[in-house]
């Protein structure tokens, strides 16, 4: 067996050749008299720090979704997420073979107390969403060119096989968790307990760490980061485009910017060196663009992407005090954990630590309209506080629906607030009390049985937490009154 | 040798089932390991209302509903102890003709009333089975007045709760301990014989070595929120988690094979009686009479009343009926339940949040008689002074006149209309000798397993028509009592 270090070493090689390859590639038929020509009628400002700021903006937006992925498990703040998120990009640029996203994810690990496989799968998850966005910006793109060469088709056609497949992987991973650890349970059982227990930690890790696609809100924001993160980044392309007296078009841009970032997944020396010229420059010069002047586009594009975040990364390493050989501990203390243990004098065995407690239900402004409208009697006041706990203790309880049944009523009341606003040409919870509760009434007591079926869960709760509280003698007794009741009265 | 590392007999699941098996094997001087979901109550955390103790002591809060054309409302108890810590109480054993059925229909073995009798002894001696004592409550002493005024049979239910203080309490958890749920007296009987409980721990899967169960996946939670994936090995286990828990966690695992397609209920219809004089049902233990004289097919009782439960039980024709929430002093609820000839089925979510899917369709029989049920039920209530009845029905006008409660004789209620709720389910392992229906055999041994036992509600064969609880346990015991021996 190869000791690790000379696996470390024989990567490193083969990252060094893939380099020595696309730069012989690059700078084939390249004529570097004319390259030179090219940088000296260059134009750097306004466009060079522009393109800078553009891609500093997007990795705050990468740091906000970093936030978003794990919010069930730690609140993150928006410079923390961002260092995170460009330590690794920063360590990519000067380590071999991508293991930025390793020492991101043990950084992410450290700052956050989740666990490393837990961290890596967050990082991998990004990656997808990253492929997608990408390949959806490329397939833009090569839609709005004049010029369609057919290696395009062909980049983007294995792209959407490789990430279709992982994307797959993801999704049953994040949405049949159940399934996933059932399987890798079964699966691993003839490789006895000890490496059973090893995958199926690993399989709880995968699984936990998707939790945050799971909801419909954070999946759909997760994924409009990640558009403008790739958005952002093509308009670091675009912006590098006059520069050399090219017109600034976004659809250029975009494929030079899809086409580098899926042509740098290619083994590569540390920073992409050759990789990133030379698809950066094939890109551009599909589109006619003189190769002299394609290669210094993208030697200008690459020290843009290169320079700025090199620097913020050892910043963000300086300042945290994280080593990159430190991700090697950190990864060894979190599976430091006992493997046997007892609990309440029972021997058991520790497989894995899920830090995944349940996302928090907040109580919308809808809820507490929904729910005034459903106890309000013609003409009657409801006291405010009463009307709050008890839409809390309706949203609570509808969360903790099954999650089909939760998607079912969740869609039905949109479709109840869209109903609300086309009938009303106003939000239902900008309507007063009567109309609230005459459309409530409408679909609550209608004639159509499924409509009925979607209130009637939503009235037995909110009536029976409203109508168990304490003050509850008055308040039955004399509605108008419940407001004012002090409690030592309403407990007579 | 023993294994240190290994736990001889792990049972999922501390309700009636569950504790019932660990304080049989424990006494036999078995190391039993008790796995339960939910958390361990002492008396102070009961008694707090219903929206807190759906909070501590129900599955999913209490949101479980069955699926199907009727959606139909289910809750368990997801606690020490199980759901015979909410409920009230009833307790039944086995009537002889079902009894019969089940050896009939599923050749269940060694399971004639004389089989059992002695098990149900010991069960009502360790629970200090009996009737109420004190005065009977005016929910009841009504109710009594329409059964005599309609010459039906009826029969006081004895109940597990002995000492029972009347504080209208049993489904938020009894904060006297009159109620004998199992976390009372048998799950520290059994700790005190060895047993060992694990709370707040959900067992996730089985794991499977061919036709053995090597042991469970368990999620633990710890401090601040944290949960542990933890692996307990053990030579034979029992699950007891109940009759939609206990399919789920087989389907699983893998392990299907009549698991899960045969749930059961007693479908139940509930009315609101409003009375002249006052009733005060939220001061007391529910009505504590059932009418026998339709059974098995309809059975008719007293439900738990308090001012949130009316509210929820008038809320199907609100806008008629709110107004009546001022007078619910005069107010008392009542039940009618059918037998439940139709068929459900236990799956565990296709998505991944650990939920069970439990469906159920109403059969025509079913509606025929929850109809027929609501006529009777009517009658009596109006028979008994009632002035008005208010139906779970929706759309359907309030009962002021026997001539309105019988057409429910003749005619079908619209079953879009019905709003049903359930506190039984069971059959869903079905036990017995026949293995083209059978989960397992006679005595819980699941069908392909060496070591795997099921022992709560899921393996009754079909619909004991009355409160499950003396069925599960006297089955429990037996399975248990022979398990033991056979061992040894």
């Amino acid at each position: 067996m190869p000791s690790a270090r000379s696996q470390r070493l024989a990567i490193a090689l083969v990252g060094l050749a893939g380099s020595a390859v696309f730069v012989a590639l690059a700078l084939r038929h390249l004529d570097l008299r004319a390259v030179a020509a090219t940088w000296r009628d260059a134009r750097i400002f306004p466009w060079v720090p522009m393109a800078m700021v553009a891609y500093l903006l997007g990795h705050l937006v990468r740091g906000q979704r970093l936030r978003v992925l794990v919010r069930s498990e730690t609140m993150l703040p928006l410079a923390t997420a961002s260092n995170v998120v460009v330590v690794g990009y920063a360590s990519n640029n000067v380590l071999p073979a991508r293991l930025g996203e390793f020492v991101r994810a043990g950084m992410l690990a450290e700052r956050t107390g989740v666990r490393l496989t837990q961290s890596l799968t967050v990082t991998l998850i990004e990656r997808l969403l990253d492929g997608i966005a990408i390949l959806l910006l490329l397939l833009l793109g090569v839609l709005a060119l004049d010029v369609r060469p057919d290696w395009m088709w062909e980049v983007a056609r294995a792209a959407m096989v490789v990430f279709g497949v992982a994307l797959a992987g993801v999704l049953v991973a994040v949405f049949l968790p159940g399934f996933v650890l059932s399987a890798a349970a079964r699966v691993s059982a003839p490789l006895g307990p000890k490496a059973r227990d090893r995958i199926v930690a690993l399989a709880t890790s995968i699984t936990a760490a998707g939790a945050c696609l799971r909801r419909p809100k954070d999946a759909a924001l997760i994924a409009l980061y990640s558009m403008v993160v790739w958005l952002l980044e093509a308009t670091m392309f675009a912006c590098i485009l006059p520069v050399f007296a090219l017109k600034l078009q976004i659809a250029p841009a975009l494929v030079a910017m899809s086409v580098t970032n899926l042509g740098i997944l290619a083994p590569s020396s540390p920073g992409f060196v050759g990789t990133f010229h030379f698809f950066c420059s094939q890109a551009l010069s599909s589109q006619g663009v003189p190769a002299a002047t394609a290669m210094a586009y993208a030697i200008v594009v690459h020290l843009t992407f290169f320079v700025p975040v090199t620097l913020w990364g050892a910043g963000a390493i300086l300042w945290y005090g994280v080593q990159v050989g430190a991700t090697a501990a950190m990864a060894r203390a979190a599976r430091s954990s006992p493997k046997g243990d007892t609990l309440s004098g029972v021997p058991v065995h520790l497989i894995a630590r899920v830090d995944a407690p349940g996302a928090m239900v907040v109580t919308s402004d809808f809820d507490v309209a929904l729910t005034e409208a459903i106890l309000a009697q013609e003409g009657s006041t409801l006291d405010r506080a009463a009307v709050v706990e008890t839409a809390a203790f309706v949203a609570e309880q509808a969360a903790a629906l099954p999650a089909r049944l939760h998607a079912m009523y969740a869609a039905g009341m949109a479709g109840f607030r869209f109903y609300v606003r086309l009938r009303y040409l106003r939000s239902f919870c900008a309507l007063d009390l009567e109309r609230r509760r005459r459309a409530v009434d409408a679909w609550a007591f209608g004639r159509l049985a499924l409509l009925r079926q979607l209130f009637r869960p939503v009235r037995s709760l909110a009536l029976l937490a409203y109508y168990e509280r304490p003050v509850l003698g008055s308040a039955v007794v004399a509605p108008r009154s419940i407001a004012r009741a002090p409690v030592s009265v309403a407990h007579d | 040798m023993t294994d240190t590392r290994r736990v001889q007999v792990l049972i999922v699941g501390s309700g009636a089932g569950g504790a019932i098996t660990a304080l049989e094997l424990a006494k036999r001087g078995l190391d039993v390991c008790v796995l339960e979901q939910g958390s361990r109550w002492s008396l102070d955390g009961y008694g707090q209302g219903s929206v807190e103790a759906m909070r501590r002591l129900y599955r999913r809060r209490g949101m479980t509903p069955i699926l199907g054309k009727v959606p139909i409302g289910y809750v368990e108890g997801a606690c020490l102890g199980g759901s015979t810590e909410i409920n009230s109480g009833f307790w039944h054993r086995t009537p002889r003709e079902v009894l019969l059925r089940w050896t009939a229909q599923f050749d269940l073995q060694h399971a004639s009333p004389e089989d059992l009798a002695p098990h149900f002894d010991a069960v009502e001696k360790l629970l200090d089975v009996g009737l109420y004592k004190g005065p009977l409550p005016r929910s009841t002493e009504v109710f009594a007045r329409g059964i005599e005024a309609m010459g039906w049979a009826a029969q006081q239910v004895p109940r597990t709760a002995p000492g029972c203080k009347s504080t209208n309490a049993c489904a938020a958890g009894c904060p006297t301990g009159a109620k004998q749920g199992m976390s009372r007296r048998i799950i520290p009987e059994a700790e005190a014989a060895g047993a060992r409980v694990i709370t707040d721990c959900t067992a996730k899967l089985l794991l499977t070595s061919g036709t053995r169960v090597t042991g469970v996946l368990a999620e633990v939670r710890v401090d601040g929120g944290r949960r542990d994936l933890v692996r307990i090995d053990a030579d034979h286990v029992f699950l007891c988690a109940g009759p939609t828990e206990t399919p789920a966690l087989l389907r699983r695992s893998g392990i299907k094979h009549h698991v899960g397609d045969s749930l059961r209920i007693h479908p139940m219809l509930k009315v609101a009686a409003m009375f002249p004089e006052r009733i005060d049902a939220q001061d007391s233990v529910l009505p504590l009479l059932q009418v026998k004289e339709f059974w098995p097919d309809i059975s008719i009782g007293g439900a738990f009343f308090t001012p949130g439960h009316l509210a929820m039980l008038l809320g199907d024709n609100w806008l008629d009926n709110r107004a009546q929430m001022r007078r619910y002093r005069n107010m008392a609820t009542y039940y009618v339940a059918v037998r439940g000839s139709g068929r459900g089925s236990v799956r565990p979510s296709f998505f991944g949040d650990g939920a069970t899917v439990l469906r159920y369709e109403l059969s025509h029989e079913d509606e025929i008689h929850l109809s027929k049920g609501l006529a009777r039920l009517a009658t009596l209530l109006l028979a008994a002074g009632a002035t008005e009845v208010h139906p779970t029905v929706q759309g359907l006008p309030v009962i002021r006149r026997e001539v309105e409660a019988i057409r429910w004789l003749d005619e079908r209620l619209p079953r879009s209309a019905l709003s049903l709720t359930t506190v039984h389910a069971f059959s869903s392992c079905p036990a017995g000798e026949r293995r083209d229906r059978c989960a397992t055999d006679s005595f819980g041994k699941l069908q392909g397993f060496d070591n795997l036992y099921l022992n709560d509600a899921s393996i009754l064969p079909d619909s004991p028509g009355v409160n499950p609880q003396g069925s599960v346990m006297a089955l429990a015991r037996r399975n248990a009592i022979r398990f033991g021996e056979s061992l040894q």
